[in-house]
């Protein structure tokens, strides 16, 4: 466990060395935050069912969702594969996957520090009407989400770097295309997914990119039936599971084929 | 458990694609599959290595050297053969396997870029799980030995390429590995510090009984350190034996070095052999190693000399004239 923490520490203390470059990133995510909130503010929530006050909840929300599941740094590692440089990483006498994960833990705890601080501000400045969670058993259901949502992004990020391994010069662009468009936009990282005709959003569920940020902030609202939470939960557990045992066989599958480049 | 490594009938092939030649290839080559070759980098190799051992590896740039090295290191999965390091297969990477190899490599980066030094290093003890006794140790030897002893507090993207390299070794080599595969150790470094390092080499084989396996186009590094050289080109195995055996086996010419007492009009000695350097008094001639007694009873004959010698040719010639045979 030891091995792990000196990956935690020596990553905070790598964090704090680009500040300006993570400030300007915290500055990209206030702005999309406040692009979805001006968009909700002109429209009638009502119609979507939604009100006011769970529709600025949702906002606030995605602030601290999104620094908990979206933060990583594990996107760098499709580079590493196609420079070759991820053979420093395999000869050091660490699980890689359990490396990443504590790598990516101070990440989160200083975005998520940073986004508490800026819905602290927001809050101050846009004075919305929140909708606070107080059963204690809903909030547990949201801590789960949370953890089922990290486990899938992480399981999706490394689908995307393990790409590749087989096709080098591709490097960013299966990453564009997976964090971008499927896990912003499918995700309700844009816009609650509910908004969609029923049948399309009941489709979306079937998926395991709903579970990432909508999920989790509809869990924490609370606007659905217990049934329908469990399922959510279950479902997105399988996802989980699935992606993290699929990404692991095409993660194994892309070592034999690994060329070391580079010398 | 004697033999540390074990290679055996070992080889590997690359899928290289063909790079676009024109810019309409380009174009053509985001419809289609690119044209693939098969690149075989290491044909059916052999060897085994026993422990304590420090062997050269050598062979020209492509020969297969390095893909050698990442497979035994587990880094490069074999197309087929086998290979055993310290009973190990390397391929899994188990932690075990990994605390006792090191792989060296000239271009290799492991250091932490933003952060002082040092916090690589401690990096390594935790990761390693060094005891405090043994990472104080090993780094007050390895920092003296090397000479970056001011250094160890800056930043590592402020070092120079040299001062990288010896900090990049430091942290290879501080977990006292057992088996060390050394890709070219010295590039990089300065005179003083190349043969620190060879001392160094030569010392923690000697006192850490470690296997060591070393590539290098540097000859002082193999004529100082490696009695037993193991041979390859375009993938295979061309000798394994002593050093100085590379020549009786692959040397078809001797040298024959003469002493003259005074000038002599040298296109008359085109006869018996080939001149390799003339400077009165001193001639230098090859001569078919099959001729070699015939060819020096003529020379005592012919011309004033005061002293004879047969030698063989040095080492480096020897190589050299293997692989640049081998290229065509």
């Amino acid at each position: 466990m030891d091995k792990y923490f000196s990956v935690f520490k020596i990553s905070l203390a790598q964090e704090f060395v680009y500040k300006l470059n993570f400030i300007m990133w915290r500055l990209r995510n206030i702005i999309q935050i406040l692009v979805f909130f001006f968009l909700w503010n002109s429209i009638d929530p009502t119609y979507f069912g939604y009100t006011q006050s769970s529709i600025m909840s949702y906002v606030f929300l995605l602030i601290l969702i999104r620094s908990i599941v979206l933060s990583t740094k594990s996107t760098d590692v499709s580079g590493f594969v196609s420079s070759g440089d991820l053979s420093n990483y395999l000869l050091k006498p660490v699980g890689f996957f359990k490396y990443l994960l504590s790598r990516d833990i101070p990440t989160k705890i200083i975005n998520i520090t940073f986004s508490l601080f800026e819905i602290s501000v927001l809050y101050l400045i846009l004075k919305p009407n929140l909708f606070i969670q107080t059963d204690l058993f809903q909030i547990l259901l949201f801590i789960l989400s949370l953890i089922i949502a990290g486990f899938i992004y992480f399981s999706i990020i490394m689908l995307s770097n393990s790409a590749p391994f087989w096709v080098p010069d591709i490097g960013w662009g299966v990453q564009f295309l997976v964090t971008i468009i499927f896990v912003e936009f499918l995700s309700g990282a844009f816009f609650p997914l509910d908004v969609f005709p029923k049948p399309l959003f009941e489709f979306l569920k079937l998926t395991p990119f709903p579970y990432l940020i909508f999920v989790p902030i509809q869990t924490y609202l609370g606007g659905v039936s217990t049934v329908e939470t469990f399922k959510n939960i279950i479902i997105g557990g399988l996802w989980a599971i699935i992606l993290w045992i699929v990404m692991n066989k095409v993660w194994k599958k892309g070592l034999k084929v690994y060329e070391a480049v580079g010398r | 458990m004697d033999k540390v490594i074990v290679v055996d009938h070992l080889s590997k092939n690359f899928f290289v694609n063909e790079g676009n030649r024109s810019i309409k290839q380009a174009i053509s080559s985001i419809f289609s599959k690119p044209q693939q070759k098969v690149v075989k980098a290491v044909k059916n190799l052999s060897f085994t290595i026993q422990k304590g051992e420090l062997v050269g590896f050598i062979g020209p740039n492509g020969a297969g050297k390095t893909t050698t090295m990442k497979m035994l290191s587990g880094l490069l999965y074999p197309t087929s053969g086998f290979i055993s390091v310290l009973d190990f297969d390397p391929f899994l990477k188990t932690p075990e396997y990994l605390k006792q190899i090191s792989l060296v490599m000239g271009q290799k980066n492991q250091l932490w870029w933003d952060l002082p030094v040092i916090k690589s290093f401690e990096f390594s003890k935790a990761i390693y799980e060094i005891n405090d006794k043994d990472y104080k140790k090993n780094l007050d030897e390895l920092v003296s030995l090397l000479g970056v002893s001011g250094l160890l507090y800056t930043q590592v993207r402020k070092l120079s390429l040299g001062q990288r390299m010896k900090m990049e070794l430091i942290a290879s080599l501080i977990y006292k590995p057992k088996v060390l595969f050394l890709d070219e150790p010295t590039i990089g470094l300065d005179l003083v510090a190349q043969q620190n390092l060879r001392d160094f080499i030569y010392e923690y084989n000697k006192k850490n009984e470690a296997t060591i396996l070393l590539t290098s186009h540097n000859m002082s590094d193999l004529s100082d350190l490696c009695r037993r050289v193991i041979m390859i080109n375009e993938g295979e195995l061309m000798f394994d034996g002593a050093l100085d055996d590379i020549t009786h086996k692959f040397a078809q010419d001797k040298v024959i070095k003469i002493t003259l007492s005074e000038e002599i009009d040298t296109k008359s000695i085109v006869d018996i052999g080939v001149i390799k350097k003339y400077a009165f008094p001193y001639c230098y001639i090859t001569v078919p190693r099959s001729t070699v007694a015939f060819a020096a009873a003529e020379l005592l004959q012919k011309y004033p000399i005061i002293d004879l010698n047969i030698e063989e040719l040095p080492v480096e010639d020897v190589i050299r004239t293997i692989f640049s045979a081998k290229k065509v």
